[in-house]
Order: C-alpha cells, then structure tokens, then sequence
C-alpha cells in the first residue's frame, strides 16, 4: 500500500471484502456492504467513491473496462480487486481472526455466534 | 416531442455534487449519480417516505463531510508539484522572487510610510477632532504670526464650536541636574493641554489648573525619552527637583512613549512658568504674539461650522481692538484638522514616491509574466500531455495558479524583508518631511498591503496562464506547428515588453529630472566657504545673561579662548550662522527706513535675517566683501551704531547709488539710525533653493545676541570638534554646547530630503532600468532558441550571418523603441508633477528628455546583441537536426 493512502479503514476493508468474489459496480458493492453488515455499515455515495479513488490510487482495486455482466448499463465501471488488494484483505482479515481468537482466549466471548 | 429530463431529485443530487473538486467530479461524477438514482428508487419502492428523507440526510451529510478532504488532496498535490517544479527550475525561480520580491518590497517600504503618516488615525484619543489654529499676516506674507494671550483668552471665551482652546510654544531651557547643564527643549503649555489632546501620563501627572497659576511652585512633566534616556528610566523620577531658569523645577510626571506635537520636546512645563511667557510685558499687549493654538471640535461640530464661527469671533477682534489689526498686515484666523496639518508637506511626496514604486512593482510583474510564458512555452508540450491524459484544463490552471501562488508568497516573503531592514531610512526620510515619522513601523495594515500586492501578482499571473491553458490540444501536439494561441502569446510577450521598456522610461526621465534638480542644487553658491568651518549652536540660560554687557562679556571670554588654540586660524561668535537647522525661515520680517527718504512701510524690503556677529564673522565664514569695510574693534558698544548690508538688500534699497555712509532705521519700537559702512555677497541663510533673503548684520559688540560660534581651522575640522566642546565648557559651564559639526555637514544636511528623494527615485530607476533591459534580453534569447531550425533553414538558403544578426537585433529594438515612445509621451505628463520638487530644471527639461531615452536605447542595444550574435552563430547543419 502506498503511503498517501493512508492506513485501511474498516470500510475500505468493507468494500475490498465486497469485491473479493467477483468485480462489482458501484451500486453492488453499496448493496453488499449494506447487507453483509447488516445494516452497520451504512455506505453514501460520496463516501464510497472517496474509498474507490483512494483504493484506485494506492493500487488496490482496478477499474474493468467491460461490463461483467451482459446486458448491463455500458456506462458503468466495474472493479477488480488486484493481486496486491487481495493481499491486503487477506492479511487485514487474519488480523481481525487474530484478534477474535485473543477475545475468546480471554474469554470475553464464548463462541462463534450470529452478532446479536 | 418528450424530453428526457432528470426528475428534480437527481437534478439536486447533480447540484450538490459541485461542492466536489472538478476533478473529482470528472472522474466519478455521473457514476455517483447513477448509484444515487439506483439507490432512490430502490428505497423510495422498497421502504417508503421516511427512509427516503433518511437517505437524503445521509447522503447530504456525507458529501460535505468528504469534499473537504478532497479539496485538501487536490490541493496538497498541486503544491507538491508546484514546489518540485519550482526546485527543478531554481534559477527561474529565484529570478522570479527576487524581481517580484524587489517590486512588493519597493511599495511595501513606501506604504509602511504612506499608512503610518497619512492613512492612520493621530494616536490621541479622538486625534482626529484635534484642530490647529493659525493667524497668518496675508498681506505681509507671513505664514502664522502666532496668537498673543490676550487672543487666546478670547477664543477660549467666545468660540462656540471649540471645546478646548490651548496654547503652545517651545522654547530652550538649560537645565541643570547632577552636576552637567542640559539644553532642553521644552513645551510651554495651557495646564489642560495634554487632555485636550487626551494624552495620560505614563508616570505621576500632567498638568492642573493650579499648576498654572502665577503663585504655583514650577513643576515640570517629562518626555518618555528623555526619562529614560537621560534619567536612565528611574522609577522614583517623580518628585526630582532640578535648577531651571534659576529657579526649582519638581518633576511630576512623564508622558507615554508616543510622538510628540507640534514638536519633540524634553520637558514640559505650564505658561506661568515660561520667564517670557509669564512676564507681564508680553502677556499685555495684543500685539505680542507668539504661541501656537490647538482646540478641539465640539462633538457634532465640523470644520465648516467652526471656519465660520471662528471668523465671527476674529471680526469683532479687529472693531474692537483695530490697532492691534492694522490695515495693512491683512491678519487673519484660520484652522485646519492637526492631521491634515502634519502632512501636508509629506502627501505630494509620499504619493509620487508611491507612484514610482508602484510602476516598479508593475515592470516587475510584466517581467516576471514574461519568464512564465517563456518557461511555459517550453513546458507547452509537456501540459499538452497532461491535457490529452485526461487532466481536465480547470485541473491545469489550478495547477500553475498554484505555481503562481506560491512564486508570489516567496517573493511577498523577501520583500517584506527588504521593507523591515529599510523602516529605519525610511524613517529617517519622513522625518524630513513629517513630524509623524517616528510613528512608521511595518503592522497590520503593511501586512495586508503585502498580501495585496502578492495576491494582485498572483491574478496577473493566473491570467497569463489562463491563457496558455485555454491551448487547443491537438493543435498543440503537432510537432513545430504554429497555433493561434501561439501567436496570442508571442504577441502578449511583445506587449510586455514595450509595458516593461515604457513605464522604466518613465521613471528614469523622472530620476534624471531629480538628479539634474540636485546636481544643480548642489552647484548653488552658498556664499560662503564650507570647507574646514565649524559651527558650535550654543545655548545660554536666559535669566544669567539677561544684561548686553553680560553677554558680550561672555563673547569676548570664547574669542580670546579659541584664539589662543592652536588649529584655529579664525573665530567668530554670533546670533546664529547660515543654514542653521535652528533658524530655518529666520525671524519676523523687519522693515528699515532710510534716511531723508519716506517711502511707505509696505514698499521697503522686508530684512528676515538680522545677524549679529563679531568681527570676524565674515573673515571665518569666507563672505565677500563687496565695498566699505567690515566690522572692527573700534565699534564699541557706545560708540556710532553700524550696519552691513547683503548685496541683495543694498541694491533694492539704494538701487545703484553707493549707500557706505547712508543711515537707516529698523522700524521697530526702540529703533536707532545706523550708519552703513559696508556691502557683502548673498549668503544662502534659510537653504540652498531658498530664495536669497534681504540680510543686514549688526555688530556683536552692539547687539549681542549669543547663539553660536564659527570656527575656521587650519587642519581637518572634524578631529578639532571635541576639542572645541570641552574647551567652551570650560569657558562657560552655564552655557549649554549643542552641536558641533562642520559647515560642510551643516550644507550637506540642508539638502538631505530632496537628496533623499533623488537617491529613492535612482534606485527606482536603476530597478526598472535593470528589469526591462533583462526582460528583452531573455525575450530575445528565447526567441533565438524557438527559432532554430528557422533560422537554420534561412541560412542554409543562403542568409549571411548579418542578415541574422540584423533580424533578431530589429525585433528586440522594434519593441524598444515602441516602448520608449509611449513611455516618453507618458513621462511627459507625468513629469508635472514632479513639478514642486524641482529646482532650476523644468518637468520637460529637453536633456533628460533625450539623455534617458538615449541610456535605455543603448542598454537594449546591448541585451539585444547578445542572443543576436549568437544566433548568427549557428551551424545550419546542427540547427536543422536539434528540433
């Protein structure tokens, strides 16, 4: 990650997530955070576009001329996550492992649960 | 036919977008808007009216959560780059900051004057309701005659629109405390005077009422500097007696540290203790005028109101008292606002020296527009680039906009510097002119003049990069192609050189003009001989050399001192010398009857210069004697009164006729007949562009009057002045030594403001002269280096080097002499104003006219030959290949 990114915030990680099984337009990776999150994390277009340029900056993501799927608006863009996005997402997500497993070795949670 | 037009809430959604960078917008905008239309439709369908108002708030908040942040990246890049161009191109760089920040230092220095003297309120409470009488003799042609007590008294009883009439006058004192004898300058005033003017004391008190009464024991206030610079700043001041006048003066109070008016005084002390003041003898007759007045405006009184009331109260002055009124002094009253008063001498200056610097700042804005379009034009394919990218052209000229920016802070920087470092000479300059000039110091106002100027560069130069960024890309790209832009450019460039060679015209003819005004000034027959003469102003108390005898005793006392000196080939004593800084417009005009011929008073000349002096005045100061003889020995104080007369005086008096052994009378009160026995040269007293006053000059021995003492020196003056002050001291301990210095520095410092003046315009024209010739200079070099592969293609077909060298010097000098032509035009209506300021020379002397011209002309010639020659030099061969 390039240094005038700045560090990876949880809704950068959030949209990286989103589109780690496959690429998405804007309005999908908005739909999935919003679903995935249950509701927690709340994307609004400028936020999410501010993320995606940052994200497209740093290298982590790649716009996809074509559209992915046929019979789509020709005019939007879809993105990809990069090799070095992947990478990023993978190691936040051990991070995060990491520490989940700390919490129940402390015993500060019991188990995996449905967050409730 | 439909029309497909957005429903309003992605119309506003649209709108709301602008908050965003353009860029920014560019890139994501329509994208944004079409997950915002998803996004509507989906929650106005799926979850109603609230959500939708929810999703509206959301989306609101977040854009303007975020834009600024955007904004910020944007910026911070274009400073990034723009400071890693400005390191890559440093020598472009710092010639830009130095030209622009010599033109903002130029005009920051002059308006640190500008806006302490005229531009700031007076620093006393309410200044500017502060006004100044004066009662000027119009048919005699005196200025201000002054007020005697008896006026005073009834302004302060009939004026209806002054709250606060008080009175003034300064006089030297000698004072004496521990042990040495200090002349000081000391402020006679009303015992309101300093509330008039709304001044608190620093320390103690100022003056009350009871101070100011003819019973009270002599106290006096302080001046901040001379507190704390004689007394050392003590403390436990308040209460110090010191001997004044041979009287106990207590200390009770000092003033604050701001400028002191009318003028800068030591001490101040109430009327009733002034000797002069205070003797019945010139407080009773209406006639005795000498003080200053000043009052205060009524509040909701304006200066008309208080004019005409004032005259009101002078007309019933003059049918009650007509004697003290005659007919023929024309006297008259008028008041004037004290701030308008203590500046009229300095704005015509202050606003043309202004102007000089302000056309400086403009040469240096050309010539630094100049070096941008020339760097741009090399950037041109590298912008072209960045456009044909994708960065939109708002992007680019944000871009150099920036660049422009951060040129125009640099240099706003350094010339803040420049103006800091020249707040002392230019405090020394105003004090020639204003007594407000201590008050000059660079604040906040400065610092607004500053941002000014470099915010007004900074557009000037956005300009200029506008209109390269306006560039047709396509058009750009093509290799070696001349574009219409192009040819906008270049002629804008041709523009700015003829501005730049033009308005530096200008202000060289108005230097030149200055200069040869001085050079004559300076070539003016003082009449008399400077060189290796030392004047010593000397001051005596009062009260112990009350009696003629007692103060031709002391005369006679320094003569055989000084002339037992070795060093000292002549000496002189007498009431003052010329060009003395103490007697600058020389005393009330007296008017001297000749014997057996009655003419009217008004037709006699007025003599404002009455010297008396010792035998060997005019031996010591090198006066010619024109006929009869000088002063001797034998013209005791008893015996036969004598007089001398200048050249001046004799010939309007007596005309061609030999007046040695005519008598004449001064029409004064106790006034005696006095045989002429000698003529002597014009003596320029009252300053070098002074007109030559009507002098006469009285025997020491018959009037002394003690005020100086002349000394002619057999080797260098200056190592004897120390030697001089400690032996008169000696002489004399109750006389006060207060300047020693040569007649030379006595000359040199009559003419310091115009030689100030002239010196400021010189290095405004030197600064436009270097500018603009550098400016064609690096025009023309430019121009050789894009025309290359041209030039070479001529000189293959045959063009000699001359041809080369002919074209490129006649674009340069083409440009120069369009130039000079409009700037001379310019000039020549400008120049009037320098009109005043002149002396001996006319605004549209035909010398400078064709000198200046002539040193610009040439300067170009240079700059231009320089990338003439050398691209004379180039080898078609190599040309043809490089592009």
């Amino acid at each position: 990650m390039s240094e005038t990114s700045g560090p990876l915030t949880p809704a950068m990680f959030h949209v990286l997530l989103a589109l780690s099984d496959g690429d998405k337009h804007g309005y999908a990776i908005l739909k999935e955070v919003a679903e995935h999150t249950e509701g927690e994390v709340q994307l609004s277009t400028g936020t999410l576009y501010g993320i995606i340029k940052r994200l497209l900056e740093s290298g982590l993501i790649r716009e996809v001329r074509k559209p992915a799927i046929k019979n789509d608006d020709a005019r939007r863009r879809y993105y990809h996550l990069t090799e070095s996005g992947r990478e990023i997402a993978v190691a936040e997500a051990k991070r995060l492992e990491r520490v989940v497993l700390r919490a129940r070795s402390k015993r500060l949670i019991q188990k995996l649960s449905p967050a409730r | 036919m439909q029309t497909n037009k957005p429903p309003l809430s992605d119309r506003l959604y649209r709108s709301l977008l602008r908050v965003l960078p353009f860029d920014f917008r560019t890139e994501f905008g329509s994208e944004m808007e079409e997950v915002f239309r998803e996004q509507r439709e989906e929650t106005e369908h799926q979850k109603g009216f609230r959500a939708l108002i929810k999703m509206w708030w959301a989306t609101i908040t977040d854009i303007f959560r975020m834009a600024p942040r955007e904004h910020w990246s944007v910026l911070s890049m274009d400073a990034k780059y723009a400071l890693r161009m400005m390191r890559k191109n440093f020598g472009f760089t710092l010639a830009a900051v130095l030209i622009l920040g010599l033109g903002i230092g130029a005009n920051t220095a002059i308006f640190s004057i500008v806006n302490s003297v005229l531009l700031k309120p007076l620093p006393y409470t309410d200044g500017d309701r502060l006004v100044i009488l004066r009662q000027p003799e119009t048919k005699l042609g005196t200025p201000d005659a002054g007020f005697s007590v008896g006026e005073i008294q009834d302004y302060r009883k009939f004026s209806r629109s002054l709250k606060e009439v008080v009175e003034y006058h300064n006089m030297t004192f000698t004072l004496y405390g521990k042990g040495a004898a200090y002349r000081v300058r000391t402020g006679v005033v009303s015992a309101s005077f300093f509330d008039a003017l709304g001044v608190r004391p620093f320390l103690g008190r100022t003056f009350v009422k009871s101070d100011d009464q003819a019973s009270a024991d002599p106290v006096l206030v302080l001046s901040y500097e001379f507190w704390s610079q004689v007394e050392g700043g003590n403390p436990k001041i308040i209460g110090k007696r010191y001997e004044m006048n041979d009287r106990v003066h207590t200390v009770i109070g000092v003033l604050p540290p701001i400028p002191q008016y009318p003028d800068e005084n030591d001490v101040y002390m109430p009327t009733t203790s002034c000797p002069m003041r205070a003797n019945p003898e010139m407080m009773a007759p209406r006639t005795h005028r000498m003080m200053n007045v000043f009052g205060r405006l009524k509040n909701g009184e304006t200066l008309e109101h208080s004019r005409a009331d004032l005259a009101q109260v002078t007309q019933q002055f003059h049918k009650a008292y007509p004697d003290a009124y005659p007919e023929n002094a024309g006297l008259q009253t008028t008041v004037s606002l004290l701030r308008d008063d203590l500046t009229s001498k300095a704005r015509p200056l202050l606003f043309l020296l202004w102007g000089a610097a302000a056309f400086v700042l403009v040469i240096s804005c050309a010539n630094v527009a100049n070096l941008i379009m020339a760097r741009m034009s090399r950037r041109e394919h590298e912008l072209m680039v960045r456009t044909a990218v994708g960065a939109g052209s708002g992007r680019l000229l944000r871009q150099l906009l920036t660049e422009s920016f951060f040129l125009a802070l640099l240099a706003s920087g350094f010339g803040l510097l420049f103006a800091i470092g020249s707040v002392e000479l230019m405090k020394d300059f105003a004090g020639q002119i204003t007594p407000r000039a201590r008050e000059i110091g660079i604040d906040r106002g400065v610092l607004a003049f500053t941002i000014l100027c470099a915010s007004a560069t900074t557009i000037i130069f956005g300009s200029v990069a506008a209109i390269y960024s306006r560039q047709d890309v396509s058009s750009g790209l093509k290799e070696g192609g001349r574009t219409g832009s192009e040819r906008e450019s270049v002629f804008i460039r041709k523009f700015l050189i003829t501005a730049q060679v033009a308005f530096s015209c200008v202000l060289l003819v108005s230097a030149g003009l200055m200069v040869r005004s001085f050079v004559r000034l300076m070539r003016v027959n003082p009449g008399f001989v400077p060189e290796r003469v030392l004047a010593v102003r000397l001051n005596l108390n009062g009260d112990r050399f009350q009696k003629d005898e007692q103060r031709f005793a002391l005369g006679a006392r320094i003569l055989s001192k000084l002339g037992t000196m070795p060093g000292v080939a002549t000496a002189a004593v007498s009431s003052s010398f010329p060009l003395d800084e103490d007697n600058q417009y020389g005393g009330r005009p007296i008017r001297f009857q000749v014997e057996g011929n009655i003419r009217p008073e008004l037709e006699l000349a007025p003599v404002t210069a009455v010297r008396s002096a010792s035998t060997d005045y005019f031996r010591t100061l090198g006066i010619t004697l024109l006929s009869g003889r000088t002063f001797r020995n034998s013209d005791g104080p008893k015996d036969n009164p004598v007089i001398i007369l200048n050249r001046a005086f004799a010939h309007k008096t007596f005309g061609n006729a030999d007046p040695i052994g005519k008598r004449v009378k001064p029409i004064v009160n106790d006034g005696v007949w006095m045989t002429v026995i000698g003529v002597v040269g014009d003596v320029k007293e009252f300053g070098l562009n002074a007109e030559t006053p009507y002098q006469v000059y009285i025997p020491f021995s018959q009037g002394p009057s003690l005020g100086s003492a002349l000394i002619r020196t057999t080797m260098k003056s200056e190592t004897m002045a120390d030697q001089i002050r400690r032996t008169l001291r000696e002489v004399e301990p109750y006389m006060a030594v207060v300047r020693v210095e040569t007649m030379e520095q006595v000359r040199a410092k009559s003419v310091a403001s115009p030689r100030t003046l002239t010196d400021l315009f010189s290095l405004f024209a030197v600064l436009a002269f270097v500018i603009a010739i550098a400016g064609i200079g690096s025009m023309l070099a430019l121009w050789v280096r894009e025309r290359m592969r041209e030039t070479g293609i001529r000189m293959a077909l045959g063009a000699s080097p001359s041809n080369i060298l002919n074209s490129v010097i006649s674009e340069g000098m083409t440009l120069t002499i369009a130039g000079l032509f409009v700037g001379l035009v310019v000039a020549f209506f400008t120049t009037r104003l320098l009109g005043l300021l002149l002396f001996q020379v006319t605004p549209t002397d035909p010398m400078t006219y064709a000198l200046m011209p002539l040193l610009l002309f040439v300067g170009a010639l240079i700059a231009c030959y320089i990338p003439a020659r050398r691209a004379a030099k180039i080898d078609p061969q190599i040309a043809l290949r490089t592009e």
